[in-house]
């Protein structure tokens, strides 16, 4: 494992192993306090951590191809969407009053009431337009893969996948169209294409899931298989907060339901930690002339 | 209008004329030149192809496409050498170059090439 994602892999596990030991506190005690702790102060400072080395990490790789390449367009969106998730972050984290500069809450409704708060643009621009910038990268990707014909062929439970996902997708826009005619704000109709945007990103994942399938366990191939799984991380998120605010989940369940976003985020941060692998891998010094192999 | 065109038509005629043969950058290279070129071109030709109909080369190019072979699993996987075009033909650098350069871009790919053909 390269060292970088092995970095955050093992920051991820002490980060859990920390945020356990307050889940337990709160299994044994029934009170949120150390929950609280927790996600107020560890949970988006590992967040803006993951963010900030993803975006940095795939500003690297962008730099690595040249302007006629077109993998450079790709790893420029998906920068975007590191760089989106960053500023999600740091927003969210400043309506929320946790950094010392963060009295934006006072405002009530920011640009002009399009936002109904601080909170709900951090949700927009870490949400929808992150999922967009990763949506129009990945369908690139896809596009580079497809003309090499790494793309494999879908198999029966690929195609049900794919199914279920479009028709939530579509259900989604059933809940939502009738409520345009209550004049929603601009960032409650943006936050609605989250959905379909997660459906699209889904349907992207299952494609290069069966390209990594293909290829097998090397570099750029895990690089793929890591955003894939932080794809399928935030649609389990997405499920489990669904299913919360429908009841289906219990207190306990619902507060070990919050510790998956680590998860996707750390999945997120290591796809580019794995091309920077491979790819300082073939840039490497040329060592001396010496014996064959 | 009319002075001006018969003024432009020497100027070109005065500009285009041809140079003397015996000042011709394009004089035939000596014999022993042009062969070596074409041993060499040939040489690698071999390397980036794999099509060898001699055997002379074959224990460089068998080394070539091990390392080639290797490189390729290291940053794609075991299963990506199936979905090359030739699959069933020996791995080459024709074969792969595009794909590395796909994927890991043009500088990463020079150096690559580089570090497979260094002391061959």
């Amino acid at each position: 494992m390269p060292r970088l994602v092995r970095l955050i892999w093992i920051l991820l596990a002490l980060h859990l192993a920390l945020g356990m030991i307050a889940y337990v506190h709160f299994l044994l005690t029934g009170q949120y306090v150390a929950l609280d702790l927790y996600f107020w102060a560890l949970g988006p400072l590992f967040f803006l951590v993951m963010t900030l080395m993803e975006f940095c990490l795939a500003i690297v790789c962008r730099s690595w191809f040249d302007s006629d390449e077109p993998m450079r367009l790709a790893w420029g969106m998906i920068a975007g969407a590191a760089l989106a998730r960053l500023a999600g972050a740091l927003l969210r984290a400043a309506s929320d009053g946790h950094l010392p500069w963060g009295n934006w809450h006072l405002l009530s409704r920011p640009f002009g009431g399009l936002f109904a708060s601080l909170s709900q643009l951090a949700m927009v621009v870490g949400g929808p337009l992150s999922m967009a910038f990763l949506a129009v990268g990945l369908g690139r990707v896809l596009g580079i893969q497809r003309k090499f014909r790494l793309v494999g062929a879908l198999t029966p439970g690929d195609q049900a996948l794919l199914v279920l996902v479009v028709a939530f997708s579509v259900s989604q826009l059933y809940i939502n169209v009738p409520l345009l005619w209550k004049h929603p704000s601009l960032g409650t109709m943006l936050l609605w294409l989250s959905d379909p945007l997660l459906s699209l990103l889904l349907v992207e994942g299952i494609l290069v899931r069966r390209t990594v399938i293909r290829m097998g366990q090397g570099l750029v191939a895990k690089c793929w298989g890591m955003f894939v799984l932080g794809i399928v991380v935030t649609s389990a998120g997405d499920a489990a907060i669904w299913a919360s605010s429908h009841g289906l989940l219990s207190d306990s369940m619902t507060a070990l339901s919050w510790y998956i976003w680590f998860v996707a985020a750390a999945a997120f941060a290591s796809a580019p930690a794995y091309q920077f692998a491979a790819i300082s891998l073939a840039r490497r010094d040329l060592s001396p002339v010496g014996a064959r192999r | 209008m009319n002075l001006l065109g018969i003024w432009l038509a020497r100027f070109r005629r005065s500009n285009l004329a041809p140079a003397p043969l015996s000042n011709s950058p394009l004089e035939a290279a000596p014999d022993s030149g042009l062969d070596d070129l074409k041993t060499r071109l040939n040489h690698w030709s071999q390397f980036w192809s794999s099509e060898n109909e001699s055997s002379t080369h074959s224990e460089a190019q068998q080394v070539v496409a091990e390392r080639l072979g290797r490189w390729m699993e290291r940053c794609f996987g075991q299963h990506v050498r199936s979905s090359l075009p030739g699959a069933t033909s020996q791995i080459s650098m024709a074969s792969t170059t595009p794909i590395l350069t796909a994927f890991l871009g043009r500088r990463a790919t020079r150096e690559l090439s580089r570090r497979i053909l260094q002391d061959i």
